[in-house]
């Protein structure tokens, strides 16, 4: 069992989580990237790659979890998250090896899990999206009544408490990141933020989600059931209004009440 | 004659799943589940007038309605234990898979540092698992 900390201790402990597939060609920069603005140990987590991925993330100073079968974005994420439990890391920031993300904006994400005002931060973009892909986020809010921004972005830090959660054998159930995994958050009362950031284009390959009209609707199917069935009756105790990062900035020294 | 026939092929069933017992081909688990099966199709086969009583007792004016009826539903049910099953087995290959990875880079850590050294300061301690899962 994972020995709890200090009621009241802040994370003081980080680690970047980069899940990736077939990203050799922009693995390498993200990790050099996210090593100019932050001192955290990299994590790549090879999803059963093909191509060089996990090679360049080695080159580029990451450790890399080699997975022997592809688990998909978020069973590659959860094994980030097991390995961090397991070697003393409090807070898992991941983001995407697609270069979508802007480590930059690695500090405003994490910041609330930081300051103790969330367990659960999720930088929230929700502008990238296309019209198909807003109205499926409508409807996956209505149907699962998890009010955020952004449910399907990668770009997020867990805390320690959700670290826990999120290693558990249930979370293993679930196959992406979305809607199940805030539903888990949520059910155990944990407290999810969006923060609002701003995402570039990814410079290689597509979604893996939304690459073709039959995944689309797979992936559809397979969330709003999940999101009915998970449905809580009454409203998420865990779900906190968004917040820009110039009010995380204003919150740092004022927050002196930790989530966990 | 069909009530012989239909009864020996519930027995040749039953012992069938026996022997695949006996052989280690078949899980006892999930051999008992069909000696029952094929135990009561012999049963049915040898006496079918037990499901026009069952019939009667229910109003069910078509006897072998019922009886596939009843067939159907232990089939759906026994579907959704085989589904029920399957999703635990492969939530329990994610794990295995994910410690897998987690195993070869502390090994690897081990091989190249001589110790799984991946951050400044390090407070190893187990991470949780819930029962039997890895």
């Amino acid at each position: 069992m994972v020995k709890r900390q200090a009621a009241n201790a802040l994370p003081s402990n980080p680690v970047v989580l980069i899940p990736a597939f077939n990203e050799e060609g922009v693995v390498g920069r993200v990790i050099a990237s996210v090593r100019a603005v932050c001192p955290y140990p990299v994590i790549v987590i090879d999803d059963a790659s093909t191509d060089g991925t996990r090679t360049e993330a080695e080159s580029a100073g990451a450790l890399v979890l080699p997975l022997v079968a592809n688990l998909g974005a978020w069973g590659a994420t959860q094994t980030g998250i097991r390995y961090a439990l397991k070697h003393g890391f409090d807070l898992a920031i991941s983001l995407d090896a697609d270069g979508q993300h802007d480590p930059s904006q690695i500090n405003s994400v994490a910041a609330p899990v930081l300051n103790g005002l969330a367990h659960v931060s999720i930088g929230a973009y929700p502008e990238r999206g296309s019209r198909a892909r807003q109205v499926a986020w409508i409807l996956l809010r209505a149907v699962s009544g998890i009010r955020l921004e952004d449910l399907t972005s990668g770009f997020r830090a867990y805390g320690f408490d959700a670290m826990r959660e999120l290693a558990s054998w249930r979370a293993t159930y679930l196959d992406f990141q979305d809607v199940g995994v805030l539903s888990l958050l949520m059910d155990k009362g944990l407290r999810v933020m969006d923060v609002a950031v701003t995402m570039r284009k990814r410079e290689n390959g597509h979604s893996r989600i939304f690459r073709t009209w039959l995944a689309v609707g797979y992936y559809m199917c397979h969330t709003v059931l999940l999101g009915v069935t998970k449905r809580r009756i009454r409203r998420y105790r865990g779900m906190l209004p968004s917040v820009s990062t110039s009010v995380l900035s204003e919150t740092t020294t004022a927050s002196n009440s930790p989530a966990r | 004659m069909v009530s012989l026939l239909t009864g020996a092929l519930g027995l040749a069933v039953a012992g069938l799943i026996v022997w695949l017992v006996r052989k280690d081909r078949l899980h006892v688990n999930h051999g008992f589940g069909w000696v029952i099966a094929a135990a009561a199709f012999a049963l049915l086969g040898f006496a079918p007038s037990i499901i026009d009583v069952v019939a009667g007792w229910l109003a069910v004016s078509y006897p072998p309605v019922l009886a596939l009826t009843l067939a159907i539903v232990v089939l759906v049910i026994k579907m959704l234990l085989m589904d029920i099953e399957r999703s635990k087995l492969e939530m329990r290959n994610q794990r295995l898979t994910q410690r897998v990875a987690m195993l070869e880079a502390e090994i690897r850590q081990l091989s190249e540092h001589g110790s799984c050294k991946v951050q400044e300061k390090e407070t190893p301690h187990d991470e949780e698992d819930t029962g039997s899962t890895f």
